[in-house]
């Protein structure tokens, strides 16, 4: 085992080998006392890793498989737990709850990520180009809802929107629009973007502005040389130098809004009957465990869920990388 | 590693005396090719935006000063008769909704907060720097398997973990809430990043030579240079536990264990059904408070995230 972590080591790391043993490269299996050296090394870093390791092995992997070997029971009131295979799977995968659930949380992903992204890139360019007078002022001050815990935000928002006295139902109704609902069926989806929209934009903007400051200044140098306008220089020179960033920024947002349940729930305690049983799928679990306790479906579903998430984020990832758009 | 290094750059002298605000490296607006329209169109958008983006911030201090029935009344953007700020500072530390009171909620919220953000920090240091500074065998596959944790979205993950406590005894349980905040796979991730670049793997070897014991070179050698990639690791743990609200949710169904998350959320679903009139009020005033340690923490360390460490290997 030593010799093989020496090995390792050596194919991996030269520059560190070549320190370590001032012979390094020209012994592939290593001498003992390296060996040694490598396997303590090999001891210490298990050492540095395993505090993490247990505590995640407790914490994620654990429940992970705790929930699916949950699923395949059933518990009846008479009767007790016993294994029902994937009938809990079926039942999900029938119900119409599921589904409605995860349509409403795709359109409100396939609404609220684009827009926020183009806002986030829109208003990083214009700071990394330094176009806008106090860029350092507004980008902080678009980063501030990241400190507003969820909660807190859609409480807010929910005293602005209510359409019994909120401010904003009012302020829209002085500009002609009066009995406006921004809680019913219509405009509900909408003002959760909305919301989400507040809450996420500045964060994904400071992200944004870091990769865009991380490219080489005479790139656009040569580009406004070139004759490059604003415009050009933003879409055509900025943009395909930051796709890795932009790639990992869809899949961050992707997987948040399709775990959408804060907002929605949130926005029930202030308009009861604006949110259903199954509003969205992280609301459907909730309410099929907490509510209706009924533990080993709510276990299927959120595996069932886990799957479609990592499905869709790598199924995105991949034809990403099929395109050739990140190496 | 201090401000300057996160800042590269900034010794250039400033160009032109009339673009001041910008900064002093700037292309020169002239030539960007912006017309005058064109700057003052896009700097009237950024004033929209971040008009939205304060707005529900001025309401929530404007509100936290007044009655129920001004809240609801009065005009939101502006002060209103009586002046009960005193009065709904008083109510932080009353039951107003039966779920016991802000400041309880508070407290355990920092409990959270400290204690899941600190092991985070910890933890996350020590992986990292394993996973950077070391080989050995499996490594790789660790390290694949921690980041596909980053695929299992977390929300999922609540009830998990709640059919797991109910075995074990954890739930209704401080562990429960403190033991999961701790486990940061995007940390490790961030950690092993930042050491990559800024842990010189030479200056490791150089007091491994020197006769240094690994964790002595951890500890004297590693940590100090680690130091702005753990504080971005800590402020986002701190801001992950301070704004879950699923999993606790989910896991206390006694309020003297709840955070301020679940705490106002019990509080807002009181509120439609008539009750106290002291609820919108504190709802208001809780939400308000909640939101300016984190303010607070983000202002005092600007220097960390702005320079764009919260993003790891994103900029590369």
């Amino acid at each position: 085992m030593a010799d093989a972590i020496g090995i390792a080591r050596e194919g991996k790391a030269p520059a560190k080998a070549r320190l370590a043993g001032a012979a390094g490269p020209r012994r592939p299996g290593g001498g003992r006392g390296r060996s040694r050296l490598f396997a303590r090394q090999g001891v210490v870093a298990v050492g540095f890793t395993l505090p993490f390791l247990i505590i995640f092995a407790l914490t994620m992997l654990a429940p992970i498989g705790y929930a699916i070997y949950t699923s395949l029971f059933t518990t009846k009131l008479i009767g007790g737990t016993a294994f029902s295979g994937f009938a809990n799977y079926s039942q999900v995968l029938t119900t119409g709850w599921f589904w409605s659930g995860l349509a409403r949380v795709a359109v409100f992903a396939a609404i609220q990520v684009p827009v926020t992204l183009f806002l986030a890139f829109f208003f990083a360019s214009l700071f990394d180009l330094g176009v806008i007078r106090l860029g350092g002022f507004f980008r902080a001050l678009y980063f501030v809802p990241f400190a507003v815990p969820t909660v807190v935000a859609a409480i807010m928002w929910s005293f602005l929107l209510v359409p019994q006295y909120g401010t904003y139902t009012r302020l829209v109704s002085l500009l002609g629009f009066p009995g406006t609902n921004f809680f019913s069926g219509h405009l509900i989806v909408g003002t959760i973007v909305l919301i989400v929209i507040w809450e996420v934009t500045g964060y994904n903007m400071v992200i944004f502005y870091a990769a865009l400051k991380a490219v080489p200044r005479e790139v656009v140098e040569s580009a406004i040389i070139d004759g490059a306008s604003l415009r050009t220089i933003i879409t055509r020179v900025k943009l395909p130098m930051v796709r890795p960033a932009v790639v990992m920024l869809c899949v961050l947002n992707l997987i948040g809004a399709l775990q959408l349940f804060t907002e929605p729930s949130i926005v029930s305690s202030f308009q009861p009957g604006a949110v259903s049983f199954g509003f969205t799928p992280m609301i459907y679990i909730y309410n099929t465990a907490i509510g209706d306790g009924e533990y080993n479906l709510a276990a299927a579903a959120a595996v069932i869920f886990a799957l479609v998430i990592a499905a869709a984020s790598v199924g995105w990832l991949v034809t990403v990388k099929r395109k050739g758009t990140i190496r | 590693m201090t401000a300057s290094s996160a800042h590269p750059g900034r010794t250039l002298p400033p160009s032109r005396r009339r673009e001041r605000g910008r900064a002093p490296d700037a292309i020169p607006l002239r030539m960007l090719g912006v017309s005058r329209r064109t700057s003052v169109t896009l700097t009237t958008i950024c004033v929209l935006f971040a008009l939205f983006t304060l707005a529900p911030l001025v309401w929530i201090v404007i509100n936290a000063t007044k009655t129920q029935y001004n809240i609801i009344q009065s005009f939101g953007f502006w002060f209103a008769r009586p002046f009960e700020l005193v009065h709904n500072l008083l109510l932080l530390n009353q039951n107003v909704g039966d779920d016991g009171t802000y400041l309880m909620w508070l407290e355990k919220t920092v409990l959270y907060a400290v204690t899941g953000s600190v092991g985070a920090t910890a933890l996350c240091a020590l992986a990292g720097y394993a996973f950077s500074r070391y080989s050995f065998r499996g490594q790789r596959v660790l390290f694949a398997l921690v980041m596909s944790a980053l695929l299992v979205p977390i929300a999922a993950l609540g009830l998990p973990l709640y059919l797991v406590y109910a075995k074990v005894g954890l739930v209704n349980s401080v562990w429960g809430m403190i033991l999961p905040s701790m486990v940061s796979p995007a940390g490790v991730y961030l950690m092993k990043v930042f050491i990559d670049s800024s842990v010189p793997a030479d200056l490791v070897s150089a007091a491994r030579i020197d006769g240094a014991g690994e964790v002595r070179i951890f500890a004297r050698i590693g940590v100090p240079l680690m130091v702005p990639g753990l504080v971005t690791v800590l402020l986002l743990s701190v801001v992950a536990v301070w704004n879950n609200y699923f999993l606790p949710l989910i896991l206390f169904s006694q309020n003297n264990l709840y955070p301020i998350t679940v705490g106002l959320g019990a509080l807002a679903s009181r509120s439609t059904s008539a009750g106290s009139t002291q609820i919108e009020p504190l709802l208001v005033m809780g939400g308000f408070i909640t939101v300016v340690p984190l303010i607070a923490l983000f202002l005092m360390l600007q220097r960390y995230w702005r320079g764009g460490a919260l993003l790891g290997g994103l900029t590369g």
